[in-house]
């Protein structure tokens, strides 16, 4: 791996004080500078990929005596590959998107500003870098969501996002102290290295160094990925123009992800701090699928469908299963991209066309309209739906990865992703065709293709981005040691098999209705509840008020002075 | 004597309650330049006092209590800031904040001779949003922000260089703050890292808040003339060296 490499970070950034100093009144020179460097830095940082599967040897490159180091590891090239990919297509997207919005020029140079402080933030093998690109991101991306000045909401949703990030920033502060005064180095490489020859964690306040700084770091991860409580920004933050939905809901929440992979020699001997992730994970997942459902805005129900995704994502981070995340949030990343920039053209479609295109799937799922009434019979739907993911799953984990099976992650892991194929095949037999069989076989078919693929890559880019040792060990770190692997999954067998049951009863009964009947008051409360998103972000606006208020009377109590 | 002294430290190096004084110097100081002047003049001339005064003289600096003074004059200055509305206010407050932390140096024995230069990481910025308060006043007769809506469309370069001097106070990276906030948590222990991260929290809402109004919103009053190109030039100028003095020399800035 040459020299080269370094270059990726310092492109854009290098093209965005060109933009703000010569090309400012240039629009169409300054939109080419822009997506020139980020295609360059594209294909720079996957020939560097390329280059490390082949040598298999990654570096620190020095760049001051005290900070600004670049590590060179499978961490940051895929991120750098992933990074620079997603902002081109933004930057592509932007170039005629944005022609018509006020301060075209300052928009590529801010774009350009912010993929290089995220190319410095997942590269950063010092923790000044590693602190003041994470700090950055959050300046910058209030520039960005703020764009469009005349409008206050964006400059009020802007400012949440920013304080949120802020408090996000504190425990990362935190934990950089601790680790340069615990292990007295400012090189990442270094600490983690110390950190793995000491032969007992060293204590602070009474707690192993690991801990607080796994919790610390955590907890950055939370308020980054918008994680319960610290979500209420990222439904809001869509008042931003489109690119940056697109850029920000597919490189910059999932940083969190990024965040626990840096710091995962850190949480080989944390498993307090993952235990926390995975509650908050799970926690996040639930809340963020179920506030998507109810949501009446297309554009804020992609908000929290990014909370749940990023709920799954810690989740995995919380069962050890790192490189997991990674795999999830470079594919959550694509995919939400695609979607935040497919906007437009699915909204000129439906004004173009009269209605909505009649599909079986959208008539059932988002019209939620009841559909023919040709199923399969109900044993044999429920047992496909509870024995083939099972199987499928099992055996690709098996066949793959025998070392990590047995551990307590990958159980939790396979069930999740059980309930989750089980899901979708309860959810096609209720879609139900005049052949309901061939539909069934299709749907399998698709399944174990999908199962297949997604083992064999999540396994190749463990075995990449980790050596096996440390995979077990962050699995073996994960893992609560309270539970019997089987009791724990009995438990949530019975809750997920229950909830299935009781949903297939309530829909031939029409117990929902009944309940509802009956029950009208704590429903209508439970739907205000929910509606009003738990009312967390009135809390934090009432809280916030009064602050400002104490602020004001201190004010006038000291006169100003 | 000593007493004098330090309360007269506290005066110039602001640090709660003497730094009602330091407030009300650069307040009731004509034009904007003038407060700049002051804002610069009056801390450097506190670190010269203090460093003619000998550590033994004022054991009461190296006392916990006084970083516990300090921290909560720090806190104090920056959250009374996020309800000003008023440039000149939101700068000196900020300034408060920021220098008073400057005597975690002194009080951890870690050389004078860093509190001269840390103290022109906070004092640099601020006189540079005095200055900008000042030409805004004289245009528009004053500099209050969210009265009129968002200023960015009208008064863009002064916007812009208002920004980045708010930014530049707030301890952004890149900037000689964030690297003076490194060393002064860099030479306190573990403790003492609490008030200073709420600090930091504190001064993210109060820029918030600034630029939330500075910057957004349909501006509805009249309109008045922006910043010409050198003016303009000049404080992009002062702001580039900040930063460039920061990176060159962050290893002094940080102190480790």
């Amino acid at each position: 791996m040459d020299t080269t490499a370094i270059a990726v970070p310092f492109l854009p950034a290098l093209s965005a004080v060109l933009i703000l100093t010569v090309l400012r009144a240039n629009k169409r020179l300054a939109a080419r500078a822009a997506v020139s460097a980020i295609a360059l830095s594209f294909l720079i940082s996957l020939a560097a990929l390329l280059q490390y599967t082949i040598s298999g040897t990654s570096r620190v490159e020095t760049l001051g005596h005290l900070w600004g180091s670049i590590w060179l590891d499978p961490l940051s090239l895929i991120m750098w590959t992933f990074v620079s990919g997603i902002s081109l297509l933004v930057h592509m997207y932007s170039v005629r998107y944005m022609l018509e919005e006020p301060n075209y020029t300052r928009f590529f140079a801010l774009l350009n500003l912010m993929t290089a402080t995220i190319f410095f933030m997942v590269s950063a093998a010092d923790l000044i870098t590693l602190l003041g690109a994470w700090f950055l991101v959050g300046i910058l991306l209030y520039f960005l969501l703020g764009h469009d000045t005349d409008r206050r909401q964006a400059g009020r949703y802007a400012f949440w996002t920013q304080l949120t990030y802020r408090l996000g920033d504190l425990p990362l502060w935190l934990a950089a102290f601790v680790l340069y005064r615990t292990y007295h180095s400012l090189s990442l490489p270094v600490i983690f290295s110390r950190i793995a020859s000491a032969p007992s964690p060293a204590h602070l306040w009474g707690l192993p160094v690991p801990a607080v700084v796994g919790t610390a770091v955590a907890v950055a991860a939370f308020a980054r990925s918008a994680q319960f409580p610290l979500h209420g920004w990222l439904p809001y933050t869509m008042d931003g123009p489109t690119p940056v939905s697109a850029l920000m809901h597919a490189g910059i929440v999932n940083a969190g992800g990024f965040l626990f992979n840096r710091f995962a020699p850190v949480f080989e001997s944390s498993g307090v701090a993952l235990h926390i992730a995975f509650l908050v994970g799970l926690v996040s997942a639930i809340l963020g699928s179920s506030l998507m459902l109810i949501q009446n805005d297309v554009k804020r129900s992609l908000g929290y469908s990014t909370m749940g995704q990023m709920g799954f994502m810690t989740m995995e981070c919380g069962l050890g299963a790192f490189p997991l995340a990674i795999f999830h949030l470079i594919a959550h990343g694509f995919f939400k991209a695609s979607l935040f920039l497919g906007a437009g053209d699915a909204i000129g479609d439906a004004r173009a066309h009269d209605g909505v295109p009649p599909d079986l799937v959208y008539v059932s799922i988002v019209e939620r309209r009841p559909t023919r009434p040709s199923r399969l019979p109900l044993w044999t739907a429920g047992a496909l739906t509870l024995a083939v993911p099972v199987v499928v799953l099992s055996l690709a984990h098996f066949a793959v990865a025998k070392a990590l099976f047995f551990q307590q992650g990958t159980f939790v892991l396979l069930f999740f992703a059980w309930v989750t194929g089980g899901q979708a095949l309860y959810a096609a037999d209720r879609l139900t065709r005049t052949n309901p069989w061939k539909l069934m076989v299709g749907i399998l078919a698709t399944f174990v293709l999908v199962v297949i693929g997604y083992t064999l890559i999540s396994h190749d880019f463990g075995a990449f981005l980790y050596p096996p040792a440390a995979s077990t060990r962050l699995y073996h770190s994960a893992s609560t040691g309270v539970l019997s692997d089987g009791v724990l999954l009995t438990i949530l067998a019975l809750l997920f098999v229950s909830g299935w049951v009781v949903t297939v009863l309530s829909d031939r009964r029409d117990w929902s209705r009944r309940l509802a009947r009956r029950w009208n008051g704590p429903y209508l409360a439970a739907y205000a509840f929910f509606t009003r998103e738990l009312y967390l972000n009135d809390l934090f606006s009432r809280a916030g008020e009064l602050l400002v208020r104490v602020s004001r009377r201190l004010n006038l109590l000291l006169r100003w002075l | 004597m000593e007493w004098l002294e330090l309360v007269l430290v506290g005066m110039l190096l602001p640090v709660f309650p003497a730094s009602v004084v330091f407030n009300a110097v650069i307040r009731w100081t004509p034009t904007g330049w003038g407060k700049a002047a002051a804002m610069i003049l009056l801390p450097e001339v506190g670190v010269a006092l203090l460093s003619s005064i000998s550590s033994a003289r004022v054991p009461l600096v190296h006392s916990r209590g006084w970083i516990v003074l300090v921290a909560f004059s720090a806190l104090l200055y920056a959250f009374r800031a996020i309800s000003v509305r008023e440039i000149s206010i939101w700068a000196r407050l900020m300034a408060t904040s920021g220098l008073g932390l400057v005597w975690i140096f002194e009080a951890t024995h870690r050389g004078r001779d860093v509190m001269a230069v840390a103290v022109l990481a906070w004092s640099v910025p601020a006189a540079l949003l005095l200055v900008l308060a000042g030409l805004l006043t004289e245009r528009s007769g004053g500099a209050y922000l969210g009265l009129q809506g968002g200023l960015a469309r009208v008064v863009p370069r002064i916007s812009s260089l208002a920004t980045l001097s708010a930014l530049a106070l707030v301890a952004t990276p890149l900037f000689p703050s964030f690297f003076a906030l490194l060393h002064v948590i860099g030479v306190l222990r573990l403790f003492w890292l609490w008030p200073l991260l709420l600090v930091l929290l504190v001064w993210g809402w109060s820029l918030g808040g600034f630029l939330q109004q500075l910057l957004f919103g349909s501006y509805s009053g009249e309109r008045f003339p922006d910043l010409g190109t050198l003016a303009t030039s000049s404080g992009a100028v002062v702001l580039s060296l900040l930063v460039v003095s920061a990176v060159v020399w962050s290893g002094a800035w940080i102190g480790i």
